[in-house]
């Protein structure tokens, strides 16, 4: 379990991690969801004690990271860039990390095998590819068999065929009763992955609860109706208290299931000709949540040219 | 063996904890890369094989010569030597920083001290042994030219210390280059201002007039320790052989509290 207490991060007068309060819980997988800059990273390597919190606490367990005495059994994470020497070999880099924590070297194979890379295992870091490296950091993650796995972006650079690899890794690792804690910015990935959601946008919370409670809150869904008598049918929606919007000839109604629209409108013997449910995606769902905490912009060409007139 | 050997010292009980597996970490670090191969390679070549060839050069006139002592030849190639091991120092730490693997590090080895221990006893420990058998292998090539012209030296003595004094100065040097590494954290830079310390500075400092001059050319930590190395220092104002090399073992510990004092609150 990780617990971060009143947690902040100040560089200089720029505040990276604002206070912020979470617990990753045991059993399950954990996203930890924001735009670039949002403060993932930051909170990531606090609780790995790289970066001294400003103000506040992060306990891994109960006891403070530094104060293991064999972090890496207790503790596994993949960093984002890499963070490996490229002149070493795949081998070489866990052989040094077994041995700065007392693990058998016999580990060193086991998670080689596990990431697939036992057969490059020999070559320099530097020459592999972006998702090989990417399985590197993950083999890493693993070496000490810890309780508690962080993924900081585990996807990127990963092939479709390793991207569904990390899921079913993250997913396995938690049903084996471990915490794990997967940072990415990607809301489709975390929908995927993540059994549990934490939201961060310039370094708060925005939010932390289930992700069927997340897609329940924040994806919102109508029932799209088309009927050729469609003035009638909206007068009927509307008379039983339905909120229903008018667009172009489309009718969007919410507050009511799709099949018990369509058996009020046929009860009443009009006709149906579209009856849909739309469900507005996730992705629509967390740029709507963040937008105002983004951190970097990009601007539409148009949007440009509009603001230098 | 007796028995009291094969007992385990209570002392390493108390010791850091895993000081030794991060001890051993780093030892693996070190070999795995190739640049210490290479390094180390030239450092053994370059230290033995100048001394030599300064010898074999040189033996002819010293023979007839009463104001320069054979003595300050036999360690020759230690001078150049000396470079890297600065490289392979500076490397040990600041390679970690160029690629990003300091924070894999920290995060295995969480103990920032021990971490800093660890890779300096390791490193050092290295120059020590690899100076001393330079030392001794320039001694072997270099002594035999010196013979042929009835100038050799015994291996006892100023001789014998300036072999493991070769060592003890490359491991000192070694340690500055790694505290200005975990200062400035860029190879280059840390390489930079070693190498113009030890070099450049070390030489014009000489120009200073008077005996103020003549005081900062001895305390330089590239020419402190010259009488250590060498049975018989071309600088005939040097500092003796142990006090020399404990000025610059000050200053080699000044520079590592500082290094430490940061690398323990600097975030990674």
């Amino acid at each position: 379990m990780i617990r971060a207490q009143g947690l902040t991060k100040t560089y200089g007068d720029r505040t990276a991690v604002n206070g912020i309060d979470f617990t990753v819980e045991p059993g399950r997988v954990t996203g930890f969801l924001g735009p670039n800059g949002a403060g993932k990273s930051t909170t990531m390597r606090m609780i790995l004690g790289l970066d001294a919190p400003t103000k506040g606490s992060v306990t891994v367990d109960g006891h403070r990271y530094a104060a293991s005495p064999a972090p890496l059994r207790a503790v596994g994470a993949l960093l984002e860039a890499h963070a490996i020497h490229p002149g070493r070999s795949a081998r070489d880099h866990l052989r040094w990390m077994a041995a700065s924590n007392g693990i058998p070297t016999t580990r060193v194979g086991e998670v080689l095998e596990q990431v697939g890379l036992d057969t490059v295992a020999g070559q320099r870091a530097g020459r592999f590819s972006l998702g090989m490296g990417q399985r590197l950091g993950i083999a890493s993650a693993l070496l000490g068999d810890p309780p508690v796995v962080i993924l900081d972006e585990p996807v990127n650079g990963l092939d479709p065929e390793g991207i569904r690899w990390v899921r079913r890794l993250a997913q396995q690792l938690a049903d084996e009763g471990r915490t794990v804690f997967v940072s990415s910015h990607l809301m489709s990935e975390m929908a995927l992955m993540a059994d549990h959601l934490i939201v961060i946008g310039r370094g708060t919370i925005l939010a932390d609860c289930s992700m069927q409670q997340f897609m329940a809150d924040h994806a919102a869904s109508y029932v799209r109706v088309r009927a050729p008598q469609s003035t009638d049918v909206e007068a009927l929606l509307v008379g039983r208290g339905l909120e229903v919007d008018r667009v172009d000839d489309e009718l969007r109604v919410q507050g009511l299931a799709a099949p018990a629209v369509g058996e009020l409108v046929g009860s009443h013997g009009l006709l149906l000709h579209e009856l849909t449910l739309v469900r507005s995606s996730l992705e629509d769902a967390f740029m709507a949540l963040t937008a105002d905490s983004v951190e970097y912009h990009a601007k539409a060409a148009d949007e440009i040219k509009a603001g230098r007139r | 063996m007796s028995a009291q050997t094969v007992e385990k010292n209570p002392a390493t009980a108390t010791r850091p904890a895993g000081l030794g597996l991060a001890m051993r970490a780093e030892w693996v670090k070190l070999w795995t890369v190739r640049s210490t191969w290479w390094t180390v390679l030239a450092l053994v070549v370059l230290g033995a094989g100048l001394t030599t060839v300064i010898c074999w050069g040189n033996a002819d006139w010293l023979a007839n010569d009463q104001e320069e002592s054979p003595g300050s030849f036999i360690t020759w190639g230690m001078m150049i030597a000396q470079v890297c091991a600065v490289i392979v120092g500076t490397l040990a730490v600041t390679s970690e920083y160029g690629t990003g693997m300091i924070r894999t590090t920290l995060a295995a080895v969480p103990g920032r001290g021990r971490v800093f221990l660890a890779k300096t006893v390791v490193v050092c420990g290295v120059l020590f042994v690899t100076g001393t058998v330079t030392a001794l292998l320039g001694y072997v090539g270099g002594n035999y030219f010196l013979d042929r012209e009835g100038i050799g030296m015994a291996l006892e003595g100023d001789v014998a210390r300036s072999m493991y004094g070769s060592g003890l100065y490359l491991a000192a040097l070694g340690l500055f280059a790694m505290a200005v590494g975990f200062l400035v954290r860029h190879t280059a830079a840390a390489i930079s201002i070693v190498l113009a310390t030890v070099f450049v500075i070390g030489n014009m400092v000489m120009l200073i007039p008077g005996d103020l001059g003549v005081w900062i050319t001895k305390l330089m930590p590239g020419n402190a320790a010259s009488s250590l190395v060498a049975p018989v220092s071309f600088n005939p104002d040097a500092l003796g052989a142990w006090t020399g090399f404990g000025v610059l073992l000050a200053e080699v510990g000044v520079l590592c509290a500082l290094a430490w004092w940061l690398l323990d609150r600097r975030d990674a």
